[in-house]
């Protein structure tokens, strides 16, 4: 009796989780309704780059554009380094050093976006603007670059890409260090014994064997660098342009959320068309899980580890 | 290179067990092993070692950033560490201290734990003790996956958007502390799930065989036995709520003392995360040093709680190994 009663009580928080992801999906598509609905928006908004809701023009491409580069950017910075030192970790480091930098990396995960955010404004963006663009913009190797063009202050998509992948880092070197570590042994052993050397073996049958696993911390990087808020409102100097260049300034889709959402409330349509932003960026976070679940399980199959 | 290693790691054991050999000084020993490593005979083990050396430099570089950030914030924030600064109510013009900021966050979390702790510690015990392997399970654990990768600032605009506007709710410490525990839920559901399942069977097989039911032998066996893995996820899910900026903006409104009532305008609170962002935002330059000192001030606690959640945690996996 007090079991059947129990398992109908559990019951409840169970599905809470799910019950919480419908409430979100159904109330952010009610808010995004009328911008999708009226003749000022429609679902074009998607592609129309045009930002200005006091001319009733209302095109979201701007954000969802800046909000790629600098993933972009981000991930293209963090999976290298990220992957490089999880290799070290799992396959060279003496353990009593490892046991001291994996505490490091869980560390830089817990430390607030904000924090972030503030270290990059206060010490990135000024370096950006006195020291990296002179010097590159002087230096006749670099100078002739397009991404390098431009005058700068130091809010760029440079600042924000950076300490995005900064905040990326230690997901990628958690996950993909697990995801190392899971290879079983007998695999290094045998390459060992095949006469390979050490990096030959962690190279090409390590990584190799866990792809899966490292496919998904990439793929749940890319949903939290393009989730982040903070800290790239803080540094990529939220200006209505397209950045052309890695100093121009740039506004992501969480900037844009941040900034209006207080402003904007007794406005419909602009309200509205922040909650489109809201909902592109809630579909693009379940998308990323979802693959990164499907990458696993296709991983786990086809190497036969299950 | 891996042959020449068995063969004197052999001899070496030979050695060891004929005669025993003069103590090494662990200086010494690491010199010896820095040796072995740098000995390069061919070009494939010139390479080895190169991409060696590469991936040590790669990690250096990975770790960087977060003593970089703890020095700045050391060096511009220390001297603004003081007792006031924890002891004081803002004045005029924003001086003094940050206590309605740390009361603020205390009882943001605090709210949030008591709403987002209980659903999520006994949603775990549902799928992994009443629910069979499969669709529900499943289910369960793709919904809190799914909720742990929604962004923050989609939290905030749900929240503002539901708790706010459509229930009427209004700003201030109940919408905040609920939309903090949206996001607290899916890092403890997981967490007390992994908690649970480490109990080994036999513990639960002795409790049935001695006649307890499941109800029963669920919060007087398994509860206790993964007791301290639940509490390192709750720890690890305050440490992550404790930063959150973006859900607050819209939800929690702000406020230079502490609120005096549940609801309505005097229940607006502040919190670390979002003092931070006000002052940093601020131009007077005082406000800026603040801003550092306030960010020290919260990266010691989010860190605190973080360490304290992975000692217990190694802790218990080494008493269960």
């Amino acid at each position: 009796m007090q079991d059947a009663v129990g398992k109908f009580v559990l019951l409840v928080p169970a599905f809470a989780g799910s019950a919480l992801i419908i409430l979100i999906l159904t109330f952010l598509w009610y808010e995004a309704t009328p911008i999708f609905l009226a003749p000022q928006g429609g679902p074009s908004i998607v592609i129309q780059p045009i930002w200005d809701p006091n001319r009733d023009l209302y095109g979201i491409a701007l954000f969802i554009l800046g909000s790629f580069i600098c993933t972009f950017l981000a991930i293209a910075m963090a999976v290298p380094l990220g992957i490089g030192a999880a290799v070290f970790l799992s396959e060279f480091c003496p353990p009593r050093i490892r046991t001291s930098l994996r505490m490091i990396v869980e560390m830089m995960a817990a430390i607030p976006s904000i924090v972030y955010g503030l270290w990059a404004y206060i010490v990135m963006v000024p370096w950006i603007k006195n020291s990296f663009a002179p010097a590159v913009q002087s230096n006749p190797l670099t100078a002739w670059m397009p991404w390098f063009q431009g005058s700068t202050n130091g809010l760029s998509v440079l600042a924000g890409g950076t300490i995005l992948a900064i905040m990326l880092l230690p997901t990628v070197v958690a996950v993909s260090d697990d995801a190392l570590r899971s290879v079983p042994s007998s695999y290094r052993e045998a390459s060992l014994a095949l006469g390979a050397t050490k990096t030959e073996t962690a190279v090409k049958i390590v990584v190799s064997a866990a792809i899966p696993g490292i496919g998904a911390a990439i793929v749940l990087s890319l949903g939290r660098a393009v989730g982040e808020t903070m800290a790239v409102l803080m540094v990529t100097g939220n200006s209505l342009q397209i950045p052309f260049t890695l100093l121009d300034p740039a506004y992501v889709m969480t900037s844009i959320i941040t900034n209006q959402l207080g402003y904007a409330f007794v406005f419909p349509l602009w309200r509205s068309a922040l909650f489109a932003v809201a909902f592109v960026l809630l579909m693009m976070s379940v998308s990323f899980t979802v693959i990164a679940k499907w990458f696993v399980k296709w991983g786990m199959k086809t190497r036969g580890l299950v | 290179m891996s042959s020449d290693s068995c063969a004197t790691s052999g001899t070496a054991n030979e050695t060891a067990s004929s005669a025993p050999e003069p103590e090494i000084g662990p200086t010494r020993r690491s010199l010896l092993w820095l040796k072995s490593q740098l000995l390069v005979k061919t070009r494939r083990e010139a390479k080895d070692l190169l991409l060696k050396i590469l991936f040590a430099i790669t990690t250096l570089i990975v770790i960087l950033p977060f003593f970089l950030i703890v020095i700045q914030l050391a060096v511009t924030g220390l001297s603004g560490l003081t007792l006031d600064l924890f002891t004081t109510f803002p004045g005029a013009s924003l001086t003094g201290g940050i206590r309605n900021a740390i009361v603020g966050t205390i009882l943001l979390v605090l709210v949030a734990g008591g709403v987002g702790i209980p659903l999520s510690v006994l949603g775990a015990v549902y799928i992994s003790e009443y629910s069979p392997p499969g669709r529900i399970r499943s289910t369960v654990e793709f919904a809190s996956d799914v909720l742990a990768g929604i962004p923050s600032i989609v939290f905030g605009a749900f929240g503002f958007a539901f708790i706010v506007v459509f229930l009427n709710v209004g700003m201030g410490l109940v919408s905040g502390g609920l939309t903090l525990a949206f996001m607290m839920m899916p890092t403890v559901l997981r967490t007390t799930q992994e908690a649970l399942r480490q109990v080994p069977v036999s513990l639960r097989e002795a409790s049935f065989a001695l006649g307890a039911t499941k109800w029963t032998t669920t919060w007087r066996v398994t509860i206790r036995a993964a007791f301290p893995g639940i509490v390192t996820g709750v720890l690890l899910a305050i440490g992550r709520v404790m930063g959150e900026t973006a859900p607050l903006i819209f939800t929690s409104g702000n406020s230079l003392t502490t609120p005096t009532s549940i609801l309505g305008p005097a229940s607006w609170v502040a919190s670390l995360p979002f003092t931070i962002w006000a002052y940093v935002s601020d131009p007077r330059p005082y406000l800026q040093v603040k801003a550092q000192s306030t960010a020290l001030a919260l990266l010691v606690m989010v860190l605190a709680v973080d360490v304290v959640a992975n000692y217990i945690s190694r802790k218990v996996t080494r008493r269960l190994v």
